[in-house]
């Protein structure tokens, strides 16, 4: 299992369109994945989930993926938080 | 531990609790860490062993009326012994006004009043209700919650089993939708509350088509704000070596927030229809509650069946009289 705390970097935070990206990333991997913000944790396969964590632009976020490729699905989620969903 | 702060109490539930502040807003950081309500008489009587200073204190009529009767001297020095606590919020009702050493104390110690219109009885009530709630043990769970026949059922699975699409053909039966995806569970009086987590609406996922507004499709009999949770219903994929219940006679129980919640594990398999399983479900559970249990009586009627065979004959046959 692997834990990991990443940051909204992109101005217009997790809307629908990043939230998209992201489940659909989580979805190609084998792994759980779970994302916490303040109390409420969601399923990362979930768009409903994602997007009601309505995730601001600065706020804190923690994946937590399980499963055997983990590692590769924790990479490439925060490759896409690191490239601010190619949005700016 | 949750706690609440002064500021947001007052800032979202002004207009509910019909309050307004009578000190300087700097009085309001401070935080609300306990569910309970006191009212301060004894310790405005001066006794001070066992005050209850981290909860709401409430000033009603009576406490105004005795502040009234002690000499100016005495409830100055009273209430600087009382505000040397760390209160985080006193409320007088009624619309009462306070004696002005008590604003001026509350000002310097920087201690919150706000007066409320309500009666104190009806404050008590709501105010206890609100902050039963908002200090009780919750969680969200990832599922679908809806209400077949009246029942809270909570549907659970692993992601893509069918959740939505299960709860989707429950509204067009004439069922309730209350929250899909997430359900908010907070747990009151022996029993499990679910509801959503935001107020946005309605909204499903259904995979190939996107987002839907069931309130807008179904209309606001589809729907619900919250529900009691009966049951949870957790789907599995079918496999073929996996021990499924077969007659009932054993019960399952999960534990939610410390309640055993009773639980059904429902395997599905493409073309069957769960949303059926799924009221048959929600019959049982009442019939069960009611007193008739399916599983009980046929094996009620199997006993009594073999134990008759067993047991050997006690009348024979009377023998023809012979004219």
């Amino acid at each position: 299992m692997i834990r990991k705390i990443i940051i909204v970097e992109n101005k217009l935070g997790l809307h629908a369109r990043p939230c998209a990206l992201l489940v659909k990333t989580a979805s190609k991997y084998r792994s759980d994945l779970l994302i916490k913000k303040d109390n409420i944790e969601v399923n990362g396969k979930s768009i409903m989930g994602v997007m009601m964590l309505a995730a601001e632009y600065k706020s804190e976020l923690e994946l937590i993926a399980n499963g055997v490729d983990e590692e590769y699905m924790i990479d490439e989620i925060t490759e896409l938080f690191k490239a601010k969903f190619s949005e700016e | 531990m949750k706690i609440l702060s002064v500021r947001d109490f007052f800032e979202y539930k002004n207009r509910e609790f019909a309050l307004s502040l009578i000190t300087e807003p700097k009085t309001l950081d401070n935080n609300i860490q306990e569910s309970q309500i006191h009212r301060p008489g004894l310790a405005l009587a001066g006794f001070l062993e066992r005050f209850s200073y981290k909860r709401i204190q409430i000033i009603g009529e009576t406490e105004i009326n005795f502040m009234q009767t002690i000499s100016e001297d005495t409830l100055y020095d009273r209430i600087k012994e009382m505000f040397e606590f760390n209160i985080p919020l006193i409320i007088v009702t009624k619309g009462l006004s306070i004696p002005q050493q008590v604003e001026y104390l509350a000002n310097e110690m920087n201690i919150a009043i706000m007066t409320s219109r309500l009666s104190t009885d009806k404050l008590l009530n709501d105010l206890t209700r609100y902050l039963r709630e908002y200090f009780a043990p919750q969680k969200s769970i990832h599922g679908t919650l809806v209400e077949v026949f009246g029942l809270g059922m909570l549907l659970t699975g692993k992601s893509g089993i069918g959740k939505s699409e299960c709860a989707l053909d429950l509204v067009e039966r004439g069922h309730r939708l209350i929250a899909d995806d997430i359900v908010q569970i907070i747990q009151t009086d022996d029993t499990l509350v679910g509801s959503a987590v935001n107020d946005f609406g309605y909204f499903m996922e259904v995979r190939g088509i996107g987002l839907i507004d069931v309130e807008r499709m179904f209309g606001i009999e589809a729907v619900r704000k919250t529900t009691i949770i009966d049951t949870q219903v957790e789907l599995l994929l079918w496999q073929d070596n996996l021990d499924y219940e077969r007659i009932g006679l054993t019960n399952n129980f999960v534990d939610i927030l410390g309640i055993n919640l009773p639980i059904i594990y429902l395997p599905v398999s493409p073309g069957k229809n769960v949303s059926v399983i799924i009221e048959v479900i929600a019959l049982n559970h009442i019939l069960k509650n009611y007193g008739y249990d399916a599983a009980e009586a046929y094996q009620r009627k199997l006993q009594e069946k073999i134990q008759r065979k067993a047991r050997p004959l006690k009348f024979k046959e009377p023998e023809e009289k012979k004219l």
